[in-house]
C-alpha cells in the first residue's frame, strides 16, 4: 500500500500548501487594510481607536472636501481614523445590497443618489437619525431631499448635496442663426428646431436620458408617480404626464441627433468646437452646473496640461434656465444625493461625529464653493453670486425630485424609464407606452 | 441535437483537442509535401486577411494607447502611429489604483490557477484510473454545476464570505473562483489522464524508477499539455471575473484589474472619456495574460521534449 | 505497447505521439485500484466545490421557494410561497422572450464560431509556414485579450461619434452611417455583440481544430487525391469525418459558453442600450436579482434556466453516461 501513502501524501501537502498561501493571504497588506474591526467592540463610551468608513459616490466629491472631512474627523476623534472610499455609481445597489446587511463589512457613513434613498430607508438598512435631526440643520435642510430619506415619520438618510440642471448653450451659433434665449418651453423647442443640421443636434440629449426628460412633465404639472391610500401608483397616463412626454418626444425628434440609447454621456463634449474650429455637436444641451469646467476653449494650466477655460468667452459661451410653459423657469429634477448611518454600523457613534462635521457650517460652506449645492438651505449664498451661482439656485429653487416609493431603486435598477424614453424617442405611441408602462410600474413602485 | 452528441469511437477528443490547441504553434507540422498550385495564392491572401481580421483590434488598441487624445479625437483617424506618446500609460500606472489592482489580480489568479490544476489533477486522476462507488454521480455532478448560471448566487456568496471573514480578501474571491472552475478543469483533464497509458509508468518502474520518479518522469510530462490547457482556461476565467470580485471586494484598495478598468472608464466618462488612456488601461490588463502564454508555451514545449527524450 | 511508444516518443513530435489513439481503462489498471484511494484523491476537489458552492446551491435551491426581497436580505423572514415564483415566471412572457432570444442568441453564435474556426484551421493546414504562424499569433494574441478589455475596444470601434467602424464606411460612400448608433436597436447590438463573441471565441475552436487536422497523415489526403477526388470530397469525405469528435466537443463546449454569456452583454448595455430587450439569462437573472431586489424570483430564473441546460445536453449526457458503464 505504498501507493496509498503517496497519494495520502500528495493531498495532504497539496491541501497544505493550499492552506499555508492562505495564511500568506491574510498576511497581504491589502487584506489587513480593509475595513473591518475585529477588535472594536461597539460600546456605550465613546470608542477609541476605531476606523470608520465612508463611502461617497462617484467623483462629485472634490478631493479637498475629502481631505477636509478626514483631517477634521480625526483631529476631533482622536485616536479614530477615517476612510473614505470611492464607489462607482454602476454597481453601486448591488454593492450597497449586499455591504450593508454585512456588520463586519459595512460601511459606517454612506452617500446615494437621492433617487436610491426611499429603496433602502424603507427596508431598514439605515439608523434612526431622527434624535440628530434638529442638531444638523432641521427645516433648515432641504425639504424634498428629507423627505426621500424618511420612512414611518423618522429620518434615516439626510440631504448631502443637490445640483440641479441648467441648459448650456453656444451663444454665438444662436446669435448667427437670429435665435434668442426663449423665455417660454415652446420658444425653446422651436429655437433648438431651427439649429439643429446634419451634423449638429440643436439641442443634444441621449434618447434614454428620463433624468433630463422629466423636466418636460414637471414642467406641464405632470408626475412620475404618487401616493394614494399607502399605495403608490404610476401617472404616466395623466393627461399632463402626456402632455409633456409628446412635448419632449418632439424637441428630442426635431432637434437631437445623438442616438435615442444614449443616456447620462458627457454632454459637455458635445458643446466645444470640433476638430480644427469645426462646428460642435450640438448647440445647446441640458447639464449640472459644474459641467462648467469641463466646456470652453482649450488654454494651458499651471501644469502645462491642457485644459478648458471654463466658458470664459461670453460671447460664445452661455447659459439659460429651462423655461417654463408660461414663462418662468421649469421644473428640472433635483440630481443629488442623500447620506445616511448604516443601520449595522458598529461605531454609530462615530458615524454621528461624522456627520456632525459634514453639517457643520464650515463643510456646507465648501460644497457650495465647490459648485455643490448645501444640504443646508441658510449656506445656499455659498454658491457664489456670479450667473452660474444665481441660475442653480434659481433652478434648484423649482426643482423636483422622483416618487418616493420603496421601490425606487429597483424601477432604476432595471432601466425601465430609461426603455419608455427610448421607445417614446424613437417615435412610439405616447398614449399607448404610458398605459403599457403604467401597467409595468406601478406594482414595482409597492416592491 | 445530434451534433452535440460524442461519438463512441472517439472518446476522449477533450484529450487531443486542448493540448494540441496550446501545442499549435508550438510544434510546427511536418512538412507540407503538396506542391504549390495557383489557387494557393488565394488561400495565403485569405490567410493574412483572417490573420488581419483578429489582431485589428488589439493593434488597434495598442496603437492608440501610444496616440495622444488630442489626435484621437480628430475626425480622421490614423491607421499608424504618428506621434507616439507613453504618456497614456504613465498617467494609468501613476493614477490610482492600479499597481494595487494587478496584485491583487495576480494573487488571486495565480492562487486559483495552482489550486485548480493540483485539486483537478487529483480528481481526475480517481475518476479515469479507478472505478469506485460514486464516481457517476460525481461526473454528472460536476456536469451540471456548469450549467447553473451565476448571476443568481451573488448575495448567497457574499453571506457565505461575510459569515467566513472572507470579504475583502484574496481567498474569499479565490475560493468561489475554484469551486466555478474546477468542474470544468476535471472534465477536460480526466481526458488527458486517460490518454497517458499507465503501462508508460510501469515499464519506467521495471526498468527501476520508483513510482513518484517514474510519476514526473513519464505521466507528468505526458500529462503537461493537458495542465497546461486547464492552467489556460483557469486563468482567463480568474483573470477576467468581474461580477463577484465587484461585491466580494467591496474595498477600494482590494478591486481587481477589471474592476479597476470598469471604475477607470467611469471616471474618465465623467470627463469626457480619454480613449488614449483607457487604451492604455486595456493594454496593461492584457499583458499578463500575453506573458503567461507566452511562458506556458516555452515551459510545455521544453516539458514535451524533455520528458519525450528521458523517456 | 510499452515497448513501441516509449522509444517513439523520443522520435516523432510528441504532439503526434499522444494522440496516437490510447487504450484506455486497461486491465492493469483496475488491478491497482484501492478502495480509499480514489476517494482520497476527490477530497480537495469536493471539499472546494462545497466550500465555494454548498452554501450559494442550498440558498439557491431554497430561496427559489420563498418570497426573499431585500426586505429578506436585510433580516426580515422569509416566508415559503413553494410554487409561487416559478409560476410567476412561467406565465411571464418577459421570461419566455429571454429564453428564445438566449437560445437564438447561443445556437447563432455556436454555430458561427464553430463554423468560422473550421474554416480558419483549414486554411492554416493549406497556407505556407510562415502564413501559418501569422494567423496563430494573431489568434493567440486575440485569445490573450481580457473581456473587459475587448469589449472596450469593440465599444470603442462601433461609437457613434468618435468610433473607426462609421468613419470607415461612411469614407465608403454609406452616409447613412454618419453618427449612426449600433447599439440603438436590438438587432445591430446583437450584430455587435455576436462579433465580440464570436471574435474571442474562435482562436480556440480555430487552434483545437487545427490540431485535429495534423493528426489527418498527410498519405490518406495524398492517397485519395491520387485517386482523384476533389478538393470539396476530401474536405468533406476525409477531413471532416476525422475530426469529427474534436468537432462535436468543441461545439458541446461553445454550446454551454454562450448560453453562459453574461459580462459581454453586461458591458456593452452600459454603453447605453434598450436593456429590456437586450437582456440574456445571465443578464436577465442578474437584473431580477440585483437590480430589482427579488431575489426569490431570480433563484427561480436560475433553476428553471439549469433545467433547461440539462434537457437541452441530454442526449450528450447520456451518451457520456453509456460510455462510462461499457468502458
Amino acid at each position: 500500500m505504498k501507493r496509498n501513502r503517496i497519494i495520502t501524501a500528495a493531498v495532504a501537502v497539496s491541501m497544505a500548501v493550499t492552506l499555508g498561501l492562505t495564511a500568506c493571504g491574510s498576511d497581504d497588506p491589502t487584506t489587513s487594510s480593509a475595513p473591518q474591526n475585529p477588535d472594536n467592540t461597539p460600546t456605550e463610551e465613546a470608542p477609541e481607536g476605531a476606523t470608520i468608513t465612508m463611502w461617497v459616490a462617484g467623483g462629485d466629491t472634490p478631493d479637498e472636501l475629502r481631505d477636509y472631512l478626514k483631517t477634521t474627523f480625526e483631529a476631533e476623534n482622536p485616536g479614530s481614523t477615517l476612510v473614505i472610499e470611492q464607489q462607482e455609481w454602476d454597481g453601486l445597489v448591488a454593492k450597497l445590497t449586499t455591504a450593508l446587511q454585512d456588520p463586519e463589512n459595512t460601511p459606517d457613513v454612506v452617500e446615494v443618489g437621492n433617487t436610491q434613498s426611499p429603496t433602502f430607508t424603507t427596508i431598514g438598512a439605515f439608523r434612526d437619525l431622527t434624535p440628530l435631526y434638529e442638531e444638523l440643520g432641521g427645516d433648515k435642510l432641504l425639504p424634498s431631499f428629507v423627505e426621500a430619506g424618511k420612512a414611518d415619520g423618522k429620518n434615516f438618510a439626510l440631504p448631502y448635496y443637490f445640483g440641479s440642471r441648467y441648459m448650456f448653450y453656444r451663444k454665438d451659433l444662436w446669435t448667427a442663426a437670429g435665435q434668442e434665449v426663449p423665455t417660454t418651453l415652446d420658444e425653446f423647442a422651436k429655437s433648438v428646431k431651427e439649429l439643429k443640421n446634419d451634423k449638429m443636434s440643436g439641442f443634444g440629449i441621449g434618447g434614454q436620458d428620463w433624468r433630463n426628460g422629466i423636466s418636460w412633465i414637471f414642467a406641464n404639472g405632470g408626475d412620475l408617480a404618487r401616493e394614494e391610500g399607502g399605495q403608490w401608483v404610476s401617472t404616466l397616463s395623466d393627461p399632463a404626464t402626456i402632455k409633456g412626454l409628446e412635448q419632449w418626444q418632439d424637441v428630442y425628434q426635431g432637434a437631437s441627433i445623438v442616438p435615442s440609447t444614449e443616456r447620462d454621456i458627457a454632454y459637455w463634449d458635445l458643446l466645444n468646437d470640433g476638430e480644427g474650429g469645426a462646428d460642435p455637436a450640438a448647440a445647446t444641451i441640458m447639464a449640472p452646473g459644474w459641467a462648467r469646467w469641463s466646456i470652453g476653449d482649450l488654454t494651458t494650466n499651471d501644469d502645462g496640461d491642457e485644459v478648458r477655460d471654463g466658458m470664459a468667452d461670453e460671447s460664445k459661451f452661455d447659459i439659460f434656465a429651462l423655461p417654463g410653459v408660461d414663462g418662468g423657469v421649469a421644473p428640472v429634477f433635483a440630481g443629488g444625493s442623500n447620506i445616511g448611518i448604516s443601520a449595522n454600523s458598529k461605531n454609530p457613534e462615530l458615524a454621528e461625529n461624522l456627520m456632525r462635521i459634514i453639517f457643520s457650517d464650515e463643510y456646507q460652506q465648501m460644497l457650495g464653493e465647490n459648485g455643490l449645492g448645501p444640504a443646508n438651505a441658510d449656506f445656499a449664498d455659498s454658491l457664489g453670486t456670479d450667473k452660474f451661482a444665481q441660475t442653480t439656485i434659481e433652478t434648484a429653487a423649482a426643482s423636483k425630485l422622483t416618487p418616493a416609493a420603496p421601490g425606487w431603486a429597483a424601477i432604476e435598477g432595471q432601466f425601465i424609464y430609461e426603455d419608455l424614453f427610448q421607445k417614446i424617442a424613437d417615435g412610439g405611441d405616447v398614449t399607448e407606452l404610458a398605459k403599457e408602462f403604467d401597467d409595468k410600474i406601478t406594482p414595482l413602485l409597492n416592491m | 441535437m445530434t451534433a452535440i452528441e460524442v461519438t463512441r469511437d472517439a472518446p476522449e477528443p477533450v484529450t487531443r483537442t486542448t493540448k494540441a490547441a496550446v501545442s499549435a504553434t508550438a510544434v510546427p507540422r511536418a512538412k507540407n509535401r503538396r506542391k504549390i498550385r495557383p489557387g494557393k495564392v488565394v488561400i495565403s491572401l485569405l490567410g493574412i486577411a483572417a490573420a488581419l481580421v483578429w489582431v485589428f483590434p488589439v493593434y488597434w488598441m495598442i496603437i492608440s494607447a501610444f496616440t495622444p487624445n488630442a489626435r484621437l479625437q480628430s475626425t480622421n483617424p490614423s491607421f499608424f502611429p504618428t506621434s507616439a506618446t507613453w504618456s497614456g500609460f504613465t498617467n494609468v500606472i501613476s493614477g490610482s489604483g492600479f499597481v494595487g489592482a494587478l496584485r491583487m489580480s495576480l494573487a488571486i489568479t495565480v492562487l486559483t490557477v495552482l489550486v485548480v490544476i493540483i485539486w483537478a489533477t487529483l480528481a481526475a486522476l480517481a475518476i479515469s484510473r479507478f472505478k469506485f462507488k460514486g464516481r457517476k454521480s460525481f461526473l454528472l455532478a460536476v456536469l451540471f454545476i456548469q450549467m447553473l448560471p451565476a448571476e443568481g448566487l451573488f448575495l448567497a456568496q457574499y453571506q457565505m464570505l461575510s459569515k467566513a471573514q472572507l470579504v475583502n480578501t484574496i481567498w474569499g474571491v479565490s475560493i468561489i473562483y475554484i469551486a466555478a472552475i474546477i468542474p470544468f478543469t476535471v472534465w477536460m483533464l480526466r481526458g488527458f489522464v486517460a490518454g497517458v497509458p499507465a503501462e508508460l509508468e510501469e515499464a519506467a518502474m521495471v526498468d527501476g524508477l520508483t513510482r513518484s520518479k517514474a510519476f514526473f518522469k513519464i505521466t507528468f510530462p505526458l500529462l503537461a499539455p493537458g495542465l497546461i490547457a486547464s492552467g489556460v482556461y483557469a486563468f482567463l476565467q480568474a483573470w477576467n471575473e468581474f461580477t463577484v470580485a465587484l461585491i466580494a471586494l467591496p474595498a477600494r484598495d482590494a478591486q481587481t484589474l477589471p474592476i479597476w478598468l470598469r471604475s477607470f472608464l467611469a471616471d474618465s466618462a465623467n470627463k469626457g472619456i480619454d480613449w488614449s488612456q483607457v487604451m492604455a488601461a486595456s493594454t496593461l490588463i492584457a499583458i499578463p495574460v500575453i506573458i503567461f502564454f507566452l511562458i506556458v508555451q516555452g515551459r510545455m514545449t521544453s516539458g514535451l521534449v524533455s520528458g519525450a527524450v528521458k523517456g | 505497447m510499452t515497448d513501441t511508444i516509449a522509444p517513439s516518443a523520443a522520435h516523432v513530435p510528441p504532439d503526434t505521439t499522444a494522440q496516437q489513439p490510447q487504450r484506455r481503462q486497461e486491465p492493469s489498471g483496475k488491478k491497482r485500484r484501492g478502495k480509499l484511494v480514489p476517494y482520497l484523491l476527490l477530497t480537495p476537489a469536493i471539499l472546494g466545490l462545497l466550500a465555494g458552492l454548498g452554501y450559494p446551491l442550498y440558498w439557491q435551491f431554497t430561496t427559489a421557494f420563498k418570497e426573499y426581497g431585500l426586505r429578506q436580505a436585510f433580516g426580515a423572514p422569509a416566508e415559503w410561497v413553494w410554487f409561487d415564483n416559478f409560476t410567476k415566471i412561467l406565465t411571464d412572457d418577459a421570461v419566455w422572450a429571454v429564453v428564445v432570444r438566449s437560445l437564438a442568441f447561443c445556437l447563432v453564435n455556436a454555430l458561427l464560431t464553430v463554423a468560422i474556426g473550421l474554416a480558419l484551421a483549414l486554411l492554416m493546414r493549406a497556407v505556407s509556414a510562415p502564413i501559418r504562424i501569422t494567423i496563430q499569433i494573431a489568434m493567440l494574441l486575440a485569445w490573450a485579450m481580457p473581456m473587459v478589455a475587448s469589449v472596450t475596444v469593440f465599444k470603442w470601434l462601433f461609437n457613434y461619434r468618435t468610433g473607426l467602424v462609421n468613419w470607415v464606411l461612411v469614407k465608403l460612400g454609406m452616409d447613412q452611417f454618419e453618427n449612426y448608433s449600433w447599439f440603438s436597436s436590438p438587432w445591430t447590438f446583437f450584430l455587435v455583440a455576436t462579433m465580440i463573441v464570436v471574435w474571442m471565441s474562435v482562436p480556440f475552436v480555430a487552434l483545437s481544430l487545427y490540431a485535429g487536422l495534423t493528426s489527418v497523415p498527410d498519405e490518406i489526403v495524398e492517397a485519395a487525391r491520387i485517386d482523384g477526388a476533389s478538393s470539396t470530397q476530401i474536405l468533406w469525405r476525409i477531413l471532416v469525418p476525422m475530426i469529427k469528435s474534436v468537432l462535436s466537443i468543441v461545439l458541446l463546449l461553445q454550446i454551454i459558453w454562450d448560453l453562459r454569456v453574461f459580462g459581454q452583454i453586461n458591458l456593452l448595455q452600459q454603453q447605453g442600450a434598450p436593456v429590456g430587450s437586450t437582456n440574456l439569462f445571465g443578464n436577465f437573472i442578474y437584473e431580477v436579482g440585483v437590480g430589482r431586489g427579488d431575489f426569490g424570483t431570480a433563484a427561480a430564473v436560475s433553476l428553471f434556466v439549469l433545467a433547461l441546460t440539462m434537457l437541452i445536453s441530454w442526449p450528450y449526457v447520456r451518451s457520456l453516461m453509456k460510455e462510462e458503464e461499457n468502458s
